[in-house]
């Protein structure tokens, strides 16, 4: 350890000794040139080629990327009044279907009043003729029995009285009868 | 060593570019920091900061460099 | 140094070779041309301006419409620095020094990541010739933008600045001054290379320490077993300098740009 720090310490002091320290912080002619004449090949290789090159890929990337941008964003117009077109169709066929189905329902609904009422009118007709008939029933069963009752008691009477009487002649006195008889 | 004078100057120098250091390590240590901090507060100003901190080192360091080039002079000498 | 001379009669002579710091950074010339002589550093330096526009042809080559992740990489730290650093810090006319700005990052990350990079392991950003002479060409460039936008008020602005009360305003115009056209180029410079000079003597005392101990096992005993420590603080340090190579590069491609926005909205 010991010798080693010395062996450091003098290694640094012999540097200094040998009158070297100096000639290390002075350029030396020969590297001096070949340094310019490196650095100079590069200053010019960057100069003349590396950065125009590299402005025009930067250009020509900037340009295709503008460009793919451009076509997405064509592609989006295009889809997008695809788009618009599909939904104004949906909504159309929507409306229709719509319109079809309503008018389907007041047609339906027309069919039933007409059939209701057709049938109501029917009702009502037969109705109206049963109660004639049975109006005419009942007449003719008065007339009738009014017919029978009044030779009845004609000859009833005419047996009692005994005399034949005349119905025709009689005809008010029958109808007097009658009529009180409806009275009761 | 070994009561050679030459040796001592060599040493001596290496001693004068050891204190040389001090200062400029004390400053540089300052400029960082405070750099630090001011990147801390202000991270949107990072770039300037650090463009302005180099360059406060770069003055902070001339003190220790010419340490260094005075040690390689006195120790030629 | 005992030991050190010791082992080095048994341990190979690679680790032992360097028997001061100078040596660690300076290498044998390879070869000579018009007087200039060339060592590996020479040579690593254009290895690395090779790699960077390796790495930024093959990240950039196939201009396509989805980048490889690699090309997403390089794409990224370009982006990194037009707009983190250029736009950001210089704004909208942070446009025009971008290719300066790039060309810098760039070369100082893969000359900084040298240090770590296995095989290499040497920092060509640790020789003083690349960080002075990209700071040398940040003061030339701020200067000029400098004097170009604000006349003589640049100059004269600087030492007597109206904005402070009269009383401290010599003191402040003398420290700016200083700061400005003194500090600045010498400090850019001075920081990315000290740095990278600490970085590689570390890691080379650390892990050389580490070799040496644990070579030198059968001659000294279990003692030897301390190079284990020093291996290990060596790979701790490795993963810390993997750190400092990215901070370093992008703090002087960072304080290039504060430089020349100075310059530009030059207010005083």
């Amino acid at each position: 350890m010991q010798n080693l720090t010395a062996m450091t310490v003098l290694a640094v002091e012999e540097g200094g000794e040998a009158a070297g320290g100096l000639s290390l912080v002075l350029p030396a002619p020969a590297e001096l040139v070949a340094g310019i004449i490196s650095f100079g090949i590069v200053f010019f290789f960057m100069w003349r080629w590396a950065l125009p090159t590299i402005n025009r890929t930067l250009e020509q990337r900037q340009r295709a990327v503008a460009g793919q941008l451009e076509e997405a964003e064509r592609a989006k117009t295009e889809a997008e009044s695809l788009l618009a077109d599909y939904r104004g169709q949906l909504a159309e066929a929507k409306a229709d279907a719509n319109r079809i189905v309503e008018e389907a329902r007041k047609q339906a609904e027309q069919v039933r009043a007409d059939l209701l009422a057709r049938a109501e009118a029917e009702a009502d007709q037969i109705r109206v003729k049963a109660r004639e008939e049975a109006a005419n029933e009942k007449s003719r069963a008065l007339s009738a029995a009014r017919t029978q009752v009044g030779e009845i008691s004609v000859d009833l009477a005419g047996r009692i009285v005994g005399e034949r009487l005349d119905a025709t002649a009689h005809k008010a006195l029958i109808d007097r009868y009658l009529a009180d008889l409806e009275k009761l | 060593m070994e009561g050679n004078i030459e040796a001592l100057t060599g040493a001596l120098s290496l001693v004068g570019y050891g204190l040389g250091a001090i200062g400029p390590g004390i400053g540089v240590g300052i400029v960082a920091g405070n750099a630090i901090t001011a990147m801390a507060r202000q991270p949107e100003m990072q770039g300037t900061i650090r463009t302005t901190m180099f360059l406060g080192i770069a003055l902070t360091e001339a003190l220790a460099l010419i340490g260094f080039v005075l040690f390689f002079i006195a120790s030629a000498g | 140094m005992i030991l050190a001379a010791e082992s080095c009669d048994v341990v190979n002579e690679v680790i032992c070779a360097p028997a001061n710091v100078t040596e660690l950074f300076e290498f044998p010339t390879i070869f000579t041309v018009g007087g200039l002589e060339f060592s590996r550093s020479s040579v690593l330096m254009l290895f690395a301006a090779f790699v960077v526009l390796a790495l930024f042809y093959f990240g950039l080559r196939q201009q396509r419409l989805v980048p490889t992740k690699f090309g997403v990489a390089i794409e990224g730290a370009i982006g990194f620095v037009r707009d983190g650093i250029g736009r950001d810090v210089i704004g909208p006319e942070g446009a025009r020094y971008t290719p300066y700005l790039l060309a810098m990052f760039s070369f100082l990350l893969v000359g900084n990541l040298f240090e770590v990079t296995p095989l290499i392991n040497f920092p060509v950003t640790s020789r003083m010739a690349i960080p002075a002479f990209l700071s040398l060409t940040t003061y030339l460039i701020f200067m000029f933008l400098g004097f170009a936008r604000n006349n003589f008020r640049y100059l004269i602005d600087t030492v007597w600045p109206k904005a402070v009360p009269v009383g401290l305003r010599w003191l402040v115009g003398l420290i700016e001054l200083f700061s400005i056209f003194l500090l600045r180029p010498l400090t850019l410079a001075v920081r990315l290379f000290a740095n990278m000079v600490a970085g590689h003597l570390m890691l080379s005392l650390l892990l050389g320490s580490g070799v040496v101990f644990l070579a030198a096992v059968p001659e000294i005993g279990l003692k030897g077993s301390i190079g284990l420590f020093w291996f290990a603080l060596g790979l701790f340090m490795f993963l810390l300098e993997l750190v400092v190579s990215v901070l370093q590069a992008y703090i002087f491609t960072l304080l290039t740009a504060v430089y020349i926005e100075s310059s530009i909205h030059f207010e005083h």
